[in-house]
């Protein structure tokens, strides 16, 4: 006797719950009810909550909360081979992508590899200070022999943050010029903020064989591209509506206004998702380092589980040293835009 | 002066904004008034019956309050805000039934504008800025450049051409955006309460720069602005609007001696009327009985006639330009005209 029975009999649902019921095996709970009397007065403070589970014991009509799940998974695993065929070409040259530039980034010696990436830092930031800064970074990481590590984190940075921006951009502009649009993207967004990070890794395991590099590639990729997308949309939308009339009264078309006018002005609040893009990416990838992915978050991972405090430690100060110098030499970038525009 | 050809025309101008413009529209014309509109349907009635005539080579300046339509009448001049009903008339050419490509032709060539908050690109230099009606045309930075360089000098502002316009103060701002108007030439400017976010001093200069750069190019300006004395300078034309319908429209001297209702006779009653009225403006046919004391232009303005008279008020003039006698002017007309119409008096 369940605490439920009463419902379903006074409310002539009996007959329709015992159709077809097995009396097959007794769950534990009902044997040791049985065996310890008349069960039937429930007292008033344990009453359960009438759950999927607390009704089922009256009725085995119905479902129990885990078939829940199990129906969950096996949608997703009835859908599984379907969805790979579907995504597993698209996403294919994100493994490509990922596997060359984990061989470039490791395979070039040093002393190539380093002042190239200095190169690139003074290009973006045109600050010599943040250079030596990085320089001292990866001098850092090099000297305590993790620059392999270090290498292989920034090369599925520079991939994952790349892509981002490609797709990013887009749709941030294509949500900016329709409000439909980004009434059906911003919820989507939230989702994929507010979703914590393993959850991402759950479906994408099921989907991929855990060698191929795209699947921590599309993890940290989904993870990270909300920023860039959100802020291109916020950058358009802010551009001075005056500016924009002013466009329009001298004719100009929808092209030329986007690359001359609006792209120009909403470019701080861009960089500033570049920024975060990546380093949202840097927080996913050593997450992702679960699924394999190669990098200073292996290193964070043995550290837990083989309780190796300093491994983990180094790790995670290295971590976050490289955290600082991305986001020094995007801000530096970001300064050098804002300098060249109206300091409104 | 009178037989210009009409450049601009309006006829017949509604503007409703609202969910449901037209059937607003319907009891707009039935008489319905502002007011009821608003409180009735959730309706505003932006522009109602308006009908100008703007002339090739004058200024045009509608003026009003604020919340009197007079920027939303502008823009409708290049679509910019498409209208209920009525008619936009260029050159004689319907515009509203034009397509996008044709529009963008007009505003690109036929029409340019000058805005109230400038509305210069930031992050352009000042001569891409005075070029941007050129670029957006197709031309390239060395195509454009002189004929970008010669209105800036015009406008006064030589050397400034690497700066950004946020370096620049509000009135060179304005310049640029003065620049960039010209550049285009076309025929026919825009200008949205184009000073009225200067300062005074900075707005007189750029009003003397308007009327100097007017005299040798003969433009066709459309000009709004909310500050009488400002209208009464600029223009040749004057319409004043209010709860967006045309209270009187005509020469500004004659609106100014003949209001036509309480609201403009309290418009024009702060104003110094000796400095804006001109002789032409009261002058008589017929000779006064006493002596001539001397010569003046249609054109002095009765300040200066005063002070040529040095306080007398027996005196009379000729008035005269080029060797021929237009009229006759008196002391005491002139201090009649000193004094506004009130209400109900006869003129």
């Amino acid at each position: 006797m369940a605490t439920y029975d009463g419902v379903f009999d006074t409310v002539g649902l009996r007959e329709w719950c015992d159709e077809g019921a097995s009396d097959g095996p007794m769950s534990m709970a009902d044997l040791l009810a049985q065996t310890s009397g008349d069960s039937a007065q429930t007292p008033l403070t344990e009453l359960p909550f009438p759950s999927l589970d607390a009704l089922n014991e009256a009725c085995s009509k119905i479902p129990q909360a885990r078939d829940l799940t199990n129906g969950v998974e096996a949608a997703f695993m009835s859908a599984r081979d379907v969805l790979r065929v579907v995504v597993d070409p698209i996403t294919q040259p994100l493994s490509w992508m990922l596997n060359e530039a984990l061989w470039v980034m490791t395979e070039t010696p040093w002393w190539i590899m380093i002042p190239i990436l200095l190169l690139i830092t003074w290009a973006v930031a045109r600050n010599w200070k943040v250079v030596g800064f990085v320089a001292i970074i990866l001098g850092l990481l090099a000297f305590v022999d993790h620059y392999e590590v270090a290498m292989q984190t920034l090369a599925i940075i520079f991939v994952c943050a790349f892509i981002c921006v490609l797709f990013g951009v887009p749709i941030g502009i294509a949500m900016s010029r329709s409000d439909k649009l980004q009434g059906i993207l911003t919820p989507v967004l939230d989702l994929l903020q507010t979703l914590p990070p393993f959850v991402y890794l759950i479906p994408l395991i099921f989907l991929f064989s855990v060698t191929e590099p795209k699947l921590y590639g599309i993890a940290v990729i989904l993870y990270a591209i909300v920023p860039v997308v959100r802020l291109t949309n916020l950058g358009i939308r802010l551009v001075d509506p005056d500016v924009i009339e002013a466009a329009d009264a001298f004719g100009m078309t929808k092209r030329q206004k986007l690359f001359g006018v609006q792209i120009p002005l909403a470019l701080p609040n861009i960089m500033a998702g570049v920024n975060q893009t990546i380093m949202m990416s840097l927080a996913m990838v050593v997450i992702a380092s679960m699924v394999s992915a190669p990098g200073l978050g292996i290193l964070v991972l043995r550290g837990i589980r083989n309780l190796e405090l300093g491994v983990g430690m180094i790790a995670g100060l290295g971590i976050v040293v490289l955290a600082i110098a991305l986001d020094r030499v995007t801000k530096a970038s970001l300064a050098r835009i804002d300098a060249s525009q109206s300091s409104r | 002066m009178t037989d210009k050809t009409v450049k601009v025309s309006i006829r017949h101008l509604y503007k409703i904004f609202g969910a449901d413009p037209q059937g607003a529209l319907e009891k707009v014309k039935a008489g319905m008034g502002k007011a009821e509109l608003q409180e009735q349907t959730g309706h505003v009635l932006g522009l109602q019956d308006i009908n100008v005539d703007m002339k090739e080579g004058e200024i045009t300046v509608i003026m009003g309050l604020s919340g009197s339509g007079k920027s939303t009448l502008i823009r409708h001049l290049n679509r910019l805000i498409e209208p209920t009903a009525g008619e936009v008339l260029v050159n004689g050419e319907d515009i509203l039934a034009w397509n996008e490509a044709q529009m963008r032709t007009l505003r690109r060539e036929k029409m340019s504008m000058v805005f109230q908050k400038f509305a210069l690109l930031p992050h352009r230099t000042v001569l891409e800025n005075a070029g941007m009606a050129l670029a957006t045309r197709g031309k390239k930075r060395d195509e454009f450049e002189g004929e970008a360089r010669k209105w800036l000098e015009r406008v006064g502002l030589d050397g400034q051409d690497e700066q950004y316009p946020h370096q620049l103060s509000g009135g060179m701002q304005q310049r640029v955006g003065i620049a960039r108007a010209l550049a285009s030439n076309s025929d026919i400017m825009l200008m949205d309460e184009a000073f009225s976010a200067l300062d005074p001093l900075i707005r007189t200069d750029m009003q003397d720069l308007l009327l100097e750069l007017q005299e040798e190019l003969h433009k066709t300006i459309i000009f709004i602005t909310h500050d009488l004395d400002e209208a009464l300078k600029l223009a040749d034309h004057l319409v004043i609007l209010k709860d967006g319908a045309v209270v009187q429209q005509g020469e500004p001297q004659k609106i100014l001696l003949n209001p036509a209702d309480p609201y403009i006779e309290d418009f024009v009653a702060d104003i110094n009327r000796a400095r804006v009225l001109r002789v032409r403006s009261i002058m008589t046919e017929a000779a006064p009985a006493g002596e001539i004391a001397g010569d003046v232009d249609p054109a002095d303005n009765l300040e200066s006639v005063i002070a040529r008279a040095g306080g007398a008020v027996d005196r009379a003039y000729r008035v005269v330009r080029n060797g021929e006698t237009l009229g006759y002017v008196d002391m005491a007309e002139i201090m009649r005209a000193l004094v506004p119409r009130e209400s109900g008096a006869a003129a």
